[in-house]
């Protein structure tokens, strides 16, 4: 029971510090806007603390916080003074309740006060309640309720009973001096619960695994297209044979159930590809609609960041002995709660850097005919699903030539580059890490870290930078990033037989270039695209993926790349084909693979397949590491490779032979059983066939007899390999016809290759 | 001689006890009957207990390149049907590949090749048995599962490396049978299974 009650206390303790920082976040940025004049509607910013005040002391109340609830007590008196005009706000009235509202802050942080902050706090009390006129300091209700606090261990002597239920709207009559206005607003209710974000970002993440399920409903229905249009061809094919019959076999006994289920086999088909296609829409939409409203969920409006820049500013002008306010506006636009929480970084950054750098000192703009309290404004507006977001200052500017020869004394450029930069070319030169114009690093900002991590964080985002900037006029930072979180789009693209994920933001195009395009300078790969020169790698070769020396890539003429980019790099890759770009879930390697080269996740897609998702930074690294070897590839081509057929239902096995075979010279092809080694031989050539005994369907044995007593293929080699020993089975091999019988837990490469090689 | 001496009275009086205890048709009330049937099978359940927690290790045993191997039961999450994989460019031999399992993307480690072990033959390795803890977790290769054996921790013996060629740290012992038993939690602890590749 004990347990259960202190977890309880526990929970409503982490509850209430979520709902005290609002309050207080709340009330800090109304009188920080009051202090400065600013505020829309005085009356109603009184109006709006007075009731934060009171619930945040409701709520103290109920998880026993005594010393908060008589401090909420003494501002709220204070601001009722206010409200019925006893007092007016004035500049050490605000700094006293900013004063307080920060002190609450520490104390709902540290849960506890110790013991020696009761003197703070009994300090802070009486001045507050010094601020009333005509309420002495040592007067009766409020100096009786804090002895009593003061005094007595069991919190709040003199308060109602502790109720959770309705923390928020406790009554306390008897203590409010004018209990008409707080029961008005409190009534109304508004429609919110409160959800902890971790269970909606479990929540957002089942939403996008069912992007999975999307996928795959799309590759059923192709699948299932495709097998009736097979169904159709065959048909038709089948009615020209049966015209050409005799009109004996046409009346057999067995044609008339075939011609009877051959229509309704039909029907039921079309009326299956039908319904897969409904099923397809139906889920689609319903699965975009959940993923688009979860996302709605997590959008936050710009006021929830915005209420810390009045103080941001207000502290920081105070350090740095300038004068400045900071102005928002788009407050009521909604974002990515993700998206807000990347950008918290990156505009406090710049609201940092404008007081540093651009705001000038009130004597110097004085000077220059500026009022003495400088501007920072920070806008927002959203068009085109994106947000554009301005931070702008009307301070001394950004000199051009100060960053240029920054950067060139740190090295991020050399003098000779510098003159073909233009002046927003010069100004992206901020974003480098380490440029930094600043002679002295203060606690401020000076390390020249600041803009380097804004435009990182931006750029993560998908989103881009830029500035603009005139001398004496101010500088204007623009960020522009998207409204939600965007599902990954990939490209997916085979190389030698695997599949893989280029992202589709990396990929700026794909291109299907002729041979003689392709140009060797200085012993590397180049191609024109877009009337400009770039260098070309071999995926394959990057990835050292084995391919067979022989094999080029084969599209006839024609060579397919990818042009991927990441910051300034650009390349393009060659891959043998380019299947589309499609929707992708990322997924992690799992806990074994936290890190591989190249590779930054996974993604499964329609057929269950697993496909690995490229890491182009990596990519770009790596493949400028790699000296190419052109030209070691083409000399040693054998003029005609034999082909092999490789009849192996282990994927282990399988994968095994065909890179013996394969590594050895041969052209492989590999299939799972025999059934599907008939079909292969039907439909093309081979020399040889190596085939494992033991498989569903059709096993070797029979596989061997099939190709025997084909009139095509009965001088076929065939090489049986397997786990049966025994005397009869390898007897059993020579009487259906087998050239080889190799038992597997003898086999080795070379005894294969030799046998292959004396067959062929 | 103090063991030679007898206390007669006491060996009298108790054969006299007996003697009316039998004459008597002793029999015990249920009462105490129930209590000494309940001793003595809290007592047969005790010493089962003791044998099947501390004497006994419960092992998958699975055939792996023609050979004999078990693994603690305790550490599989599940054994799963290898039909298909995709193998990853780049990483060590070891690492045959990823699998998709029910939509989780899972690594599937060749221990043969982790081990160092000489390639013998060609084997199916059509199974993957996934091991893991609170921090790791892979799949491993495996011809074909045996079945779950109870072994006695007595019947295994130390390792003997020149029998297996696995590095003594990742196994228990081998017993009788040469059925080599290896310690799945070392194998997940360990280092060097891991890949973390900077660039």
């Amino acid at each position: 029971m004990v347990t259960r009650d202190a977890e309880f206390l526990e929970r409503l303790l982490a509850m209430f510090k979520v709902e005290a920082r609002e309050h207080l976040g709340v009330i800090s940025a109304e009188l920080t806007k009051m202090e400065k004049g600013v505020a829309d509607n005085p009356p109603e910013s009184i109006e709006i603390m007075y009731r934060e005040v009171h619930s945040l002391k409701g709520a103290a109340r109920s998880v026993n916080l005594a010393d908060i609830v008589s401090l909420c007590q003494a501002v709220e008196s204070v601001f009722s003074a206010l409200k019925n005009g006893r007092m007016s706000l004035s500049p050490q009235a605000s700094d006293l309740l900013l004063q307080t509202v920060d002190f609450c802050f520490r104390l709902v942080d540290g849960g506890k006060s110790p013991a020696t902050e009761r003197t703070v706090i009994n300090d802070l009390i009486h001045r507050l309640d010094g601020l009333i006129p005509g309420q002495e300091p040592a007067a009766s209700a409020v100096a009786d309720k804090r002895v009593a606090v003061d005094s007595a261990d069991p919190p709040i002597a003199e308060t109602e009973r502790v109720d959770p239920r309705n923390q928020t709207i406790a009554p306390d009559v008897a203590e409010s001096p004018d209990q008409g206005v707080v029961s008005g607003p409190a009534a109304s209710v508004t429609e919110t619960v409160r959800i902890s974000t971790a269970a909606l970002d479990a929540l957002l993440l089942q939403a996008e695994e069912m992007i999975a399920v999307k996928i795959a409903t799309t590759q059923r229905m192709g699948e299932l297209r495709d097998l009736k249009h097979r169904f159709d061809s065959w048909k038709k094919e089948r009615q020209r044979d049966l015209s050409f019959a005799t009109p004996r076999t046409r009346a057999g006994s067995g044609q008339i159930s075939t011609e009877y289920f051959i229509p309704s086999f039909g029907a039921r088909l079309t009326a299956l590809v039908r319904a897969a296609e409904d099923d397809h829409r139906a889920s689609a939409s319903l699965i975009d609609t959940l993923l688009d409203d979860m996302k709605k969920t997590l959008m936050l409006p710009f006021s929830s960041m915005f209420e810390m820049f009045p103080r941001l500013v207000r502290d920081l002008v105070r350090t740095a002995g300038k004068k400045a306010e900071v102005t928002t506006d788009g407050g009521d636009i909604e974002v990515d709660r993700r998206i807000l929480q990347e950008l918290k970084d990156p505009l406090v950054h710049l609201v940092r850097n404008c007081l540093d750098h651009g705001i000038e000192s009130p004597a110097e703009r004085e000077k220059k005919n500026k009022p003495a309290h400088g501007t920072i404004r920070i806008e927002v507006a959203s068009h085109d699903g994106k947000i554009e977001i301005t931070v702008a200052d009307d301070g001394r500017g950004i000199d051009i030539a100060q960053i240029v020869s920054a950067a060139v004394k740190q090295a991020k450029i050399s003098p000779e580059a510098v003159a073909a930069l233009d002046d927003r070319e010069a100004l992206q030169l901020m974003f480098q890490s380490g440029v930094t114009t600043s002679p002295l690093i203060t606690d401020l900002s000076g390390r020249g870290l600041g803009l380097a991590i804004v435009g990182e964080k931006v750029e993560k985002l998908n989103g881009t930078v830029s500035v603009h900037t005139r001398r004496d006029e101010g500088t204007t930072f623009r960020l522009v990033v998207p409204l939600t979180l965007a599902t990954f789009r990939g490209v997916l693209v085979r190389v030698a037989e695997q599949l893989f994920v280029l992202p589709a933001t990396n990929v700026e195009r794909v291109a299907r270039s002729r041979w003689e395009e392709v140009q060797t300078v200085e012993n590397r790969e180049t191609l024109v695209v877009d009337g400009r020169p770039i260098a070309m790698v071999r995926l394959g070769d990057v990835l050292e993926l084995k391919v067979a020396a022989a094999r080029q890539p084969v599209d006839g003429p024609f060579v397919q790349v990818a042009v991927v980019g990441a910051a300034e790099k650009r390349m393009a890759f060659m891959v043998d084909e380019i299947l589309g770009e499609q929707e992708v879930l990322v997924k992690p390697l799992g806990r074994q693979l936290p890190r591989v080269r190249n590779i930054m996740g996974a993604t499964v897609i329609g057929n269950g397949r697993v496909v690995p998702l490229l890491n182009v930074p990596d990519l770009l690294k790596t493949a400028v590491k790699k000296v190419p070897s052109i030209i070691a590839g083409s000399a040693e081509a054998p003029v005609q490779s034999s082909s092999v057929l490789v009849v192996e239902d282990s994927i282990t096995a399988r994968m095994l032979m065909k890179n013996i075979i394969e590594s050895a010279g041969y052209e492989v092809q590999a299939v799972v059983d025999g059934v599907e080694a008939i079909a292969a031989l039907r439909s093309r050539e081979f020399d040889i066939v190596v085939s494992d005994v033991e498989m569903p369907r059709m096993d070797g044995f029979d596989l061997t007899a099939r190709i025997r007593s084909d009139k095509k293929l009965a001088d076929l080699p065939v090489v049986l390999v397997t786990a049966l020993e025994s005397r009869e089975d390898r007897e059993r091999g020579i009487d259906v016809g087998a050239s080889a019988y190799i038992v597997k837990s003898s086999f080795d490469q070379s005894n294969l290759l030799e046998v292959i090689g004396r067959l062929v | 001689m103090g063991t030679g001496r007898f206390d007669w009275d006491e060996i009298h009086r108790k054969i006299d006890a007996v003697g009316v205890a039998i004459d008597s048709g002793y029999a015990p009330t249920p009462e105490e009957r129930r209590r000494i049937l309940q001793r003595r099978a809290a007592q047969l359940a005790h010493e089962e207990e003791k044998e099947a927690v501390a004497d006994t290790l419960e092992v998958v045993e699975f055939l792996l390149a023609h050979e004999h191997y078990g693994i603690e039961s305790h550490h599989i999450r599940e054994v799963y049907p290898l039909h298909d994989y995709t193998p990853l460019p780049g990483v060590p031999a070891f690492v045959l590949g990823l699998i998709n399992v029910r939509g989780r993307i899972l690594s599937v480690v060749d221990l043969k090749k982790f081990f160092d072990l000489p390639e013998k033959g060609v084997s199916d390795l059509n199974k993957v048995i996934i091991i893991g803890n609170e921090t790791m977790e892979f799949g491993i290769l495996a011809d074909a599962i045996l079945g779950v054996r109870a072994i006695a921790v007595s019947a295994i013996g130390p390792p003997l490396p020149t029998l297996t060629g696995i590095q003594e740290e990742f196994l228990h012992g081998v017993t009788v049978e040469r059925l080599v038993i290896l310690d799945a939690a070392r194998i997940l602890a360990d280092g060097k299974i891991m890949v973390h590749q900077d660039i």
